[in-house]
């Protein structure tokens, strides 16, 4: 076998281990919402971008382990892809909340150990997992 | 032989561990709404040492508690423990199995945990994880104290709350031994805490004041039926920091000082934790089950 077809092999194999991994087929608890005032909350640290770095860092401290480095959700664990747009489309407030909360009965558990501030720095990294062209629509709820 | 071999293992069971994180609150005594992650296992090594008063006799205390996050609302803890006292001997002084419920979903004003533990230890024991009653024997020998058997079941009721970047946590202790005649035992504790730093930086540091926490707990026991209230009782005021050290790993420290004659002047108390995350999944993978 020539390098390059071990090359493309390798590729064509991490896309599909990737793919398996993911779990686009999230469907979001539709009794999992916060109030509107709770929803409402602004990002304190929307204009400190630079924050975002200890996001990641706390990201993957905390949530990779079920959500998957690329926050793209694992399918066995029936984690929320995070970069699908039912999650994205979401106020900084409703993700702060649910983040705050947890939904202990989805195993989601609550985070409110962390710092305000480090909760939030959370949502701001969430956002940049948001994929540039996002055509994976979750399925629709049943 | 038996003895030195589970003390030992208290000492180094968490440094056998695999991998993962953690984020510990500082308290040894108190607990808060906090449960462990579902599917990660918590390795801690802890201790006791005593500083004594006259009559009593130096010892070192060490524990070891496996703590397993069974759901996002039931964690189960088994514990071994045992000591070691001055110019007497190092002994085997018994296990306990913990069972922790949140009944509520959501973060509330305060948060209510239901707790449920069975010890089967002897009279021996001297970790002091928590104080009910009156204060333990800490002046008669091993072979005499190691001979009475204790198998006690305990409760508490845990209530906690964080308010902005504070965790204040209550524990109320209602405990029953069933060996002997000592009616239904009480205690408390409270403790507050908060990290030292509140916003996370960019970089790995270890130094970093986010990954420090401290704040101070009081504990105490409040007599039992047969009388209830501060006489006879120990009571200890403690400072509580802790330091993560790693993204698995958190070293915890507590210098107590007794407020009352029945109370060692000072306890030093030391803790390592090391989290295995989705350590759940990871065996049912092994054993070819749904995780």
């Amino acid at each position: 076998m020539s390098r390059l077809r071990i090359v493309k092999f390798t590729v064509v194999l991490s896309l599909l281990a990737a793919a398996a991994a993911q779990n686009p087929s999230y469907r979001p608890d539709p009794d999992w919402r916060p109030s509107d005032d709770a929803a409402g909350k602004a990002n304190p640290l929307a204009h400190r971008p630079q924050a975002v770095a200890g996001g990641k860092k706390l990201f993957l401290r905390n949530c990779a382990e079920c959500h998957n480095k690329d926050g793209s959700g694992i399918l066995k664990k029936h984690s929320a892809d995070l970069q699908l747009a039912a999650v994205q489309e979401q106020s900084d407030g409703a993700l702060f909340w649910k983040i705050t909360n947890g939904n202990p009965d989805r195993g989601m558990p609550s985070f409110s150990k962390l710092p305000e501030l480090e909760r939030w720095q959370l949502v701001l990294f969430l956002r940049t997992l948001k994929l540039p062209s996002d055509t994976r629509d979750p399925v629709p709820e049943r | 032989m038996l003895t030195k071999f589970v003390v030992g293992l208290c000492l180094l069971a968490p440094f056998s561990a695999l991998a993962c994180s953690a984020q510990e609150s500082p308290y040894f005594v108190t607990y808060d709404h906090h449960m462990e992650e579902p599917g990660n296992l918590e390795i801690e090594t802890l201790s006791t040492t005593n500083v004594p008063r006259s009559g009593q006799r130096f010892y070192f205390a060490p524990w070891t508690e496996f703590e397993y996050g069974v759901t996002a609302r039931w964690t189960t803890e088994f514990y071994l423990e045992g000591q070691s006292t001055w110019d007497d001997s190092t002994i085997f002084t018994g296990w306990r199995l913990e069972n922790r419920f949140r009944p509520l979903k959501r973060e509330h004003w305060i948060n209510p945990v239901l707790y449920l533990e069975y010890e089967s230890i002897n009279e021996a024991d001297r970790i002091q994880k928590e104080l009910e009653g009156g204060a333990p024997d800490v002046t008669s020998s091993n072979s005499i104290l190691r001979a009475i058997k204790d198998h006690e079941l305990e409760t508490k009721l845990i209530l906690s709350r964080d308010v902005h970047d504070w965790n204040l946590a209550g524990n109320f202790i209602v405990a029953k031994n069933f060996s002997h005649n000592e009616g239904v035992e009480f205690g408390y504790s409270f403790g507050f805490f908060r990290p030292l730093g509140t916003i996370a930086s960019g970089s790995n540091c270890r130094f970093c004041r986010e990954n420090f926490s401290a704040g101070m707990e009081i504990y105490g026991g409040l007599g039992s039926t047969l009388g209830f209230g501060l006489n006879g009782t120990a009571q200890y005021a403690a400072p509580v920091v802790a330091w993560l050290i790693s993204d698995n790993a958190t070293l915890r420290f507590s210098p107590g000082v007794g407020l009352t004659h029945e109370s060692s002047p000072v306890l030093f108390r030391f803790g390592y934790t090391y989290e295995i995350q989705g350590l759940g999944s990871k065996l049912s993978h092994l054993f070819g089950g749904k995780p």
